[in-house]
């Protein structure tokens, strides 16, 4: 996977023991770091006749939610450190449009934003809990 | 038969041998040779059994004689082959001679000897088994061979065995019941390659000279092949778990070991990495296991898992398996599952249930988020009813039903790529009813409702009658004027006919005319009288008195009128032109007039306090002893007098009527205009008196001049001895009568005082003046008395009443009998 360099905790104490401000930069050049890769997706599969529809539009919907998401992350943890978020995107921008993320093949391609998804969902998750421990955490 | 004797005489021997033997003494049995053998065809041996003892040591010799020879010779040897053996060796044996042994057993009584035993040494060469079998097993090549070897059989000169046997051997593996047998040939070893490994075989060997039988075989020798060693088949990797998603186990499952002990080494390597790791715990987690840390446990990469056993012959190594930890994660059953009832404001309660997420799952921090899921069933249910129930760790239940048990699991999983739990262990639940509650309810509500139709219907059967008469009012009967019933009954048409007023049938005017003669009487707040020269159709009003049911008379509500009649009648509204008194009788035991108002409306006898009401009635209580009074009035238009009295005793016959003054056509008059005949009343059974009306179709005419209102008459009473006599007097014409009795019975109505002829009734007009002694008869004097105080009950009555009557005239308020009563003498 292209974000494979990344250095991202792959544990649970090591994901609790990072700062929050450095596991929403991680999220962040997550995010920003597969916004390339899904909208080439997107085109690709478009010529795909063998897709069915529903593929399509849901290929769609997942570049738009990650968008969203990241938009979302940004403003809600934006306020603790501008200039940290302004770096993931440029990181993240940088993965984007690396040589592997664009000779990914489609197989490593859903393989790999299905492990980062994963990523993300869980570092929300912890960084929400840590932020608002009240219910359901 | 003959057998039987000679078995009998065998018998008999017998028991004198065993006899002379039990003694003791006696020479010896027979001895028997069992067997000669020779081991190598040079020697030989032969055995023999002893016979009986015959009490005594015996001596055994043995002699034997080469064929064809006559010489007896002596056993040389008698020790080396044993007791009772002979042993030939080598001088004294000759193999191509026959040999006649016999053995002679000798003791002091005597001697006996046996059969002659022809031996031929060639015939009875048997060697003994070979000896010293020795195995062994040799693998190499995966082969296993089989190694046996064994010596000769000793013989006792042992320098001279140089026989050259001829061996067979035979082996069978041990579970086996078949044996193999392989010729050997000379040689004492054999090989045995074909062999099941892992087999325990069996082995014997046995030999033979040219000559002669096979030796028994060797004693067995036992050998267990190896089994074979192979190399360790492939495991294979079952599965791996991790149950929060912070550490995970392998399981795998080793395949056939060849034969020896195989070890199993997990190896792992990461993605992204060449280093191969070996597993850091095979314990932790049981057997064929492995169990990695936090430490060794890295999410979101990829491990190669591999697993190698190995033996001695070699190792095998299974597939890999690619595991990514993230996804494999399946928690433990949630845990601490509580329930609580909780009633709402509605009646039905419901059920929450609480849980709490397993203990090793991190769901403070949000590493791993779970979403539960519960299945409830109904206990004798067959089909889950599974509820999704998202990440909360509660859930309400309100659709469950009060009484029934139920059970209920639950089960979770990661929000993300993860394995369901298992069900957590089943919870029962079981809701209170309260449904006895509402059993009691519906209980109560079912005896009321029984009891009050109980009530209803009790109600219902006790007035039934008048319920039913109030709901459906019986329909009148049709009541043609005239028509009495008895006449009908008797079949009389010429009475009948008359009856009805009419001399010849259809009714000619004459009827009408009469009819139109008669005046409507009517009460007081009615109109007036009007002469009525309507058709009998026209409502023709009886005034009525009504007189209480006190006085003893019979009032119109009396029961004891004629109540039947005065019901029936009582709601008619259409006016009847005649009214048929009828007297008939009402019961058995009890005579009574029954009169019975033909009049519309006007009921006869059960008056209620109705204006205008013709109350006719007939009471009979009076025991027969009783003088009866008749009151007896007519009213109106067809005063017919129709008494039929069978057992009329004395009853008085009341016949109310009101009088407004108003004038009444002499009824009498015409009553017995109408009235066919009189109905006679029959002397009933002993005392009971009659009353008779007869009228005479004829004569009545006459007496009657003055059609004036009547009132009524009242029949006084009746004198039982006499025949009563209705009287029909009238007020004015005081004077004529004179059989008025009933002194003092100022009556405004007629009585009857006396009885005449049997047949007459007088009928007294009650005067205003209480003093006037109408014309009574004597005979009714003498009734007076009871009559008096009746009299004066009536008086009371009838002092009201006329009181309240308008009347114009003074005009008694009965009709006045008297006028005709000269008729009826």
């Amino acid at each position: 996977c292209h974000t494979s360099g990344m250095l991202t905790p792959n544990g649970k104490e090591y994901a609790q023991k990072i700062p929050r401000e450095e596991l929403t930069h991680l999220i962040l050049k997550l995010l920003q770091a597969w916004k390339e890769p899904l909208s080439h997706f997107n085109q690709h599969i478009e010529h795909h006749q063998e897709l069915p529809d529903d593929s399509l539009s849901k290929a769609k919907q997942i570049s738009n939610m990650v968008h969203e998401l990241k938009t979302g992350v940004e403003k809600s943890m934006g306020i603790i450190s501008n200039s940290l978020n302004g770096m993931a995107s440029s990181e993240g921008t940088a993965l984007s449009i690396s040589n592997e993320a664009n000779t990914m093949s489609d197989s490593d391609f859903i393989h790999c934003f299905r492990r980062d998804s994963n990523k993300v969902q869980s570092y929300l998750k912890i960084l929400k809990c840590r932020i608002m421990p009240e219910n359901s955490c | 038969m003959k057998q039987r004797f000679i078995s009998s005489v065998q018998i008999i021997l017998q028991l004198v041998l065993t006899t002379v033997g039990l003694t003791g003494q006696s020479y010896p049995g027979k001895p028997q040779i069992i067997r000669c053998r020779s081991l190598e065809k040079e020697t030989f041996s032969c055995w023999w059994k002893p016979g009986s003892d015959g009490g005594r040591p015996n001596n055994y010799t043995l002699f034997y004689s080469k064929d064809s020879e006559e010489k007896i010779y002596e056993c040389p040897d008698y020790l080396t082959s044993g007791p009772n053996s002979c042993y030939f060796d080598k001088n004294h044996t000759n193999p191509w001679t026959t040999y006649i042994i016999t053995v002679m057993a000798t003791n002091e009584i005597g001697s006996n000897s046996s059969d002659p035993q022809h031996v031929d040494v060639t015939s009875i060469v048997q060697p003994d088994a070979p000896v010293n079998l020795s195995l062994e097993t040799n693998t190499s090549a995966n082969m296993s061979y089989l190694w046996a070897k064994w010596s000769p059989p000793p013989l006792a000169d042992a320098s001279s065995n140089s026989h050259e046997y001829h061996y067979e051997l035979r082996l069978k593996p041990e579970e086996k019941e078949e044996w193999e047998t392989v010729s050997v040939g000379m040689q004492t070893h054999y090989e045995v390659t074909s062999l099941q490994a892992g087999a325990k075989y069996i082995v014997q060997v046995r030999c033979m000279l040219d000559l002669g039988e096979w030796s028994e075989w060797s004693s067995e020798r036992s050998i267990q092949i190896p089994k074979e060693r192979l190399p360790p088949e492939k495991p294979t990797i079952i599965k791996c778990r991790s149950p929060e998603k912070e550490t995970f186990t392998c399981w795998w499952k080793p395949a056939s070991d060849g034969g020896l002990s195989t070890s199993h080494t997990l190896l792992y390597s990461k993605e992204g990495e060449e280093k191969v790791y070996e597993c850091p715990d095979y314990k932790t987690a049981g057997p064929n296991s492995c169990y990695f840390d936090k430490k060794h446990t890295s999410f979101w990469t990829i491990y190669n898992i591999t697993v190698r056993a190995t033996n001695e012959m070699g190792s095998n190594v299974s597939d890999p398996h690619y595991v990514d930890v993230t996804y494999i994660v399946q928690p433990d059953p949630p845990v601490n599952i509580t329930l609580e009832l909780k009633k709402s404001i509605k009646r039905k309660p419901y059920l929450v249930l609480t849980w709490s997420p397993p203990p090793l799952a991190d769901v403070r921090s949000g590493w791993l988020t779970l979403e539960y899921e519960l299945r409830l069933k109904p206990e004798e249910g067959e089909e889950w009813e599974t509820i999704f129930v998202g990440q909360q760790t509660q859930c309400k239940m309100f659709s469950l039903n009060p009484g029934k048990r139920y059970i209920v699991q639950i089960h979770c999983k990661p929000d993300h790529h993860g394995l369901w739990s298992e069900w957590s262990p089943e919870m029962y639940i079981e809701i209170p009813t309260g449904e006895v509650k509402d059993v009691v309810v519906w209980i109560i509500v079912g005896v009321l409702s029984s009891l009050i139709c109980l009530i209803m219907s009790w109600i219902m059967i006790l007035k039934g009658y008048r319920m039913m008469a109030f709901i459906l009012p019986p329909v009148p009967g049709p009541k043609i004027k005239g028509i009495d019933t008895h006449l009908l009954e008797t079949g009389k048409s010429e009475e009948l006919l008359s009856a009805l007023g009419c001399h010849g049938f259809p009714p000619t005017s004459d009827c009408e005319e009469l009819l139109i003669e008669y005046l409507e009487v009517e009460d007081s707040e009615d109109q007036q009288l009007m002469p009525n020269h309507d058709t009998p159709s026209k409502n023709t009003k009886i005034i009525l008195k009504e007189t209480d049911s006190d006085s003893g008379r019979g009032s119109c509500d009396s029961p004891s009128l004629l109540p039947v009649k005065c019901r029936e009648s009582r709601g008619l509204p259409s006016a009847l032109q005649t009214q048929d008194i009828r007297a008939k009788e009402k019961k058995g035991g009890k005579e009574s007039w029954e009169a019975q108002c033909m009049v519309s409306e006007q009921k006869t006898l059960p008056c209620n306090s109705e204006s205008t009401k013709s109350c006719t009635w007939l009471a009979a209580q009076l025991p027969s002893n009783q003088p009866a009074m008749f009151a007896y009035h007519s009213t109106v238009e067809a005063f017919k007098i129709t008494l039929n009295t069978t057992n009329v005793n004395t009853s008085p016959v009341w016949v109310g009527n009101e009088e407004n003054g108003q004038p009444l056509y002499p009824i009498a008059e015409t009553v017995y205009d109408d009235v066919e005949k009189i109905s006679e009343m029959e002397n009933s059974k002993t005392d009971q008196t009659t009353v008779q009306i007869r009228q005479n179709q004829h004569n009545h005419k006459s007496p009657f001049l003055n059609p004036k209102l009547m009132d009524y008459v009242e029949v006084h009473k009746i004198r039982q001895d006499e025949k009563p006599t209705l009287l029909l007097k009238h007020k004015e014409n005081s004077g004529k009568t004179k059989k008025c009795s009933v002194p003092g019975t100022n009556k405004e109505y007629t009585k009857v005082s006396t009885v005449v002829d049997h047949h007459i009734l007088v009928l007294l007009p009650d005067q205003r003046t209480q003093n006037t002694p109408v014309s009574q008869e004597p005979v009714a004097e003498t009734s007076q008395n009871p009559q008096q105080t009746q009299a004066e009950k009536n008086t009371s009555y009838s002092t009201t009443t006329p009181s309240d009557s308008r009347r114009d005239t003074s005009g008694s308020d009965y009709m006045d009998p008297s006028s005709f009563m000269p008729s009826f003498k």
